[in-house]
């Protein structure tokens, strides 16, 4: 899809009035900074090692609020125990299949009025979002409430129709409480792009749990920007994993504009075929005292390829900053191919910083062990990989999301080491 | 048991062995004496069946059939077992796990039920008290953070766990204190009998002053040149090897 092709989506969208009359001049605004921005290409510095052929070569056409079509969409496959399921099929709001906690507000929107969203990056898919985002949905805890049950958001891509998708997530943590997202993609087998910004913020003493699951079909590219913002005292646990979808790229935003808080960063891509999976993070420390982490790994297989961009700042302010950055890859063909880029940006003096990156095949001395005490290789590399991977999901605090990650992982080393 | 024919073995397009003879009968124990580099490490790593060491020449006859085409588990299976000179390091693969893994293998092997959790912990626990072993190792990962000597002792649980027909002891006695060289060395002795066979590869005497071998070998630059009894192995402590190179 080229600039001409969104251009025209995007008048027939406004000339059928699609969108409430009140946000159209603002839309009109963010498309037209989107046309002078243009599409990003190899050149941008920041999308460099980002493939975006998928997206080049296809045609999306851009959702409209009617494209939630209601129907039995069989969800039961991607049931998490233990949870609430917030329904969005193709951008919209479904449906809530279980009672939300009151402590607890789940709001939406599907006409686009309440589609401003606080702390933009101008980036190109960004702004696509902002000004062709037909729906909202806001999630809001109470002060001091502690939300033990994890709310799991399921986004369903279904239909005939190729369709471009822009979701917007608002996720407010209040001031004291917790709780626990689980943010899941899932499409069937048609061809979807997937377009989504979230904004997390998380107020004083306040913390939030996030899970993210990209499971998309091998005709899906998806595309997502996660802007977190953390008060003082704040805690924020991040866990993604990439194991679906031709084009997956995350941008993740953290600012740790408090003192004392606490962010940690982490993700786990099982990549095989031509999957690409990228992800950039910038950990923005602001304020004294806050420890950060990145802690990210793949498992590639076939002529899959990968990118990890993570960019920690420490500003001038933030001493007795404490931050680690780590990325390890384990590339299981050789046609696998991974960029593995952690960068620290240090301009504070009392700081405990620390980054480290390997890349390699599996250990052929590990493996020869496990084969010389009666192991067959299949069995011997089924270990390893698990071993490599189990260190992240083993961290995730729910044990019912653990298993789920656990089971996700097995399906994908079922049909990855034979 | 084992009978290793006019072995030759390349690593790496190197010539490391040039012609070993060993005949190994049921319940014998062989000690291999030599300088380091001379092979011995190549000699246990050829029959247990690593990767790149090739034999060039000659043949490995395990039970009287020839294993040098088979996999390193199916030699395992078969009965052999080495215990590492350098025990490999397994992160994020747990000790336990790991062990239950090797044994239900064999266990399958032999047509027996495989272990499950349970019956497993019961199974290792009787082990462990034979190493002197904590079971705190049992939970962590494979070799990760152990001691040199607590590697060699976990490679001794492996062992008595794997029951092996045919044991190779790469240097298990080195780096090992008085007290553990003395629980590896029972350890041995108890498993000893009639049918199972030991090849104990080691640099010091003073292992074979906790175990009897009934031939000890000397291996240079990749040939046995001399075997001989147990009194052997006092000679070369007392002369070192230079007399025998001329
Ligand atoms: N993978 C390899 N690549 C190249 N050379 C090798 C390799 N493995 C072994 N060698 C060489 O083969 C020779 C014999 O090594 P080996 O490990 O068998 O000796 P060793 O008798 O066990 O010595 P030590 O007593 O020090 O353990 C050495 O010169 C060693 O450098
Ligand atoms: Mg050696």
């Amino acid at each position: 899809m080229n600039l001409s092709d969104y251009q025209n989506e995007f008048d027939n969208l406004i000339s059928k009035q699609s969108y409430s009359a009140v946000s159209q001049p603002s839309r009109k605004d963010t498309f037209s900074k989107f046309l002078d921005s243009g599409l990003p290409t190899r050149k941008w510095e920041n999308w460099r090692h980002t493939d975006l052929s998928f997206l080049n070569k296809n045609n999306f056409r851009i959702t409209e609020p009617g494209d939630a079509s209601g129907g039995s969409i069989d969800v039961s496959n991607y049931k998490i125990a233990n949870t609430f399921t917030v329904i969005i099929i193709n951008g919209h709001y479904l449906t809530i299949n279980s009672d939300l906690p009151k402590e607890l507000t789940v709001s939406t929107n599907s006409n686009g009025e309440n589609w401003t969203p606080k702390n933009k990056k101008d980036t190109p898919f960004e702004l696509l979002n902002a000004s062709l985002s037909d729906s909202t949905i806001t999630i809001t805890t109470e002060p001091n409430a502690s939300i033990q049950k994890p709310i799991h958001i399921l986004f369903l891509c279904t239909g005939n129709d190729d369709l471009m998708i822009n979701p917007q997530v608002n996720i407010d943590i209040s001031h004291s409480s917790s709780a626990t997202i689980i943010e899941q993609y899932v499409s069937n087998t048609s061809s979807f792009f997937q377009n989504t910004s979230v904004f997390a913020s998380i107020e004083k003493n306040a913390s939030l749990n996030h899970v993210r699951i990209h499971s998309n079909s091998d005709q899906t590219a998806n595309i997502s920007g996660l802007h977190v913002t953390q008060s003082d005292d704040s805690t924020y646990n991040y866990f993604q994993l990439v194991d679906g979808g031709a084009l997956q790229r995350s941008d993740i935003y953290t600012d740790l504009k408090g003192k004392n808080a606490t962010c940690y960063l982490s993700g786990l891509a099982l990549l095989d075929k031509k999957q690409h999976s990228a992800t950039y993070i910038i950990s923005d420390h602001i304020m004294p005292n806050c420890v950060s982490s990145q802690n990210f790994k793949s498992v590639l297989n076939g002529s899959a390829s990968g990118v990890f961009n993570g960019r920690t700042i420490v500003r001038e302010d933030s001493q007795k900053t404490d931050s680690k950055q780590s990325n390890k890859n384990l590339l299981l063909s050789d046609q696998a191919l991974m960029n593995s880029n952690p960068q620290l940006e240090i301009y504070a003096d009392d700081v405990k910083c620390a980054h480290g990156s390997t890349t390699g095949a599996l250990d052929k001395e590990a493996l020869f062990y496990m084969q010389s005490r009666g192991i067959n290789k299949k069995e011997a590399t089924s270990l390893l990989i698990r071993g490599f991977v189990s260190e992240l999901i083993n961290d995730i605090k729910n044990e019912d999301v653990k298993d789920y990650l656990f089971e996700k992982f097995d399906n994908w080393l079922l049909n990855n080491n034979q | 048991m084992l009978e290793v024919k006019n072995l030759h073995v390349e690593v790496e397009g190197k010539q490391i062995l040039n012609g070993i003879d060993l005949n190994v009968k049921p319940g014998e124990m062989h000690a291999i004496m030599g300088l380091n580099g001379s092979g011995k490490s190549t000699l246990s790593n050829a029959i247990t069946g690593r990767e790149n060491y090739s034999v060039t020449k000659g043949d490995i006859i395990y039970k009287n059939e020839s294993i040098v085409e088979m996999e390193p588990n199916e030699r395992a299976l078969a009965g052999i077992f080495m215990s590492f000179q350098y025990p490999t390091v397994i992160p994020g693969v747990n000790n336990t796990y790991f062990l239950r893994a090797a044994v239900n293998a064999k266990r399958k092997y032999n047509k027996q039920k495989e272990y499950d959790a349970a019956s497993f912990l019961k199974f290792v626990k009787s082990k462990l008290k034979e190493v002197e072993m904590d079971s705190k190792y049992l939970k962590r990962a494979v070799n990760e953070g152990f001691s040199g000597g607590e590697k060699k002792r976990n490679e001794m649980l492996q062992l008595l766990c794997l029951e092996p027909e045919l044991a190779i002891m790469d240097e298990t006695d080195s780096g090992l204190d008085i007290d553990a060289l003395k629980i590896i060395s029972k350890g041995i002795n108890n498993y000893k009998n009639k049918d199972r066979s030991f090849l104990v590869i080691t640099h010091y005497q003073r292992l074979l002053k906790y175990i009897e071998p009934d031939v000890v070998h000397v291996l240079i630059d990749g040939k046995i040149i001399k075997s001989g009894g147990k009194e052997l192995a006092l000679e070369l402590e007392e002369k070192g090897y230079s007399w025998l190179e001329s």
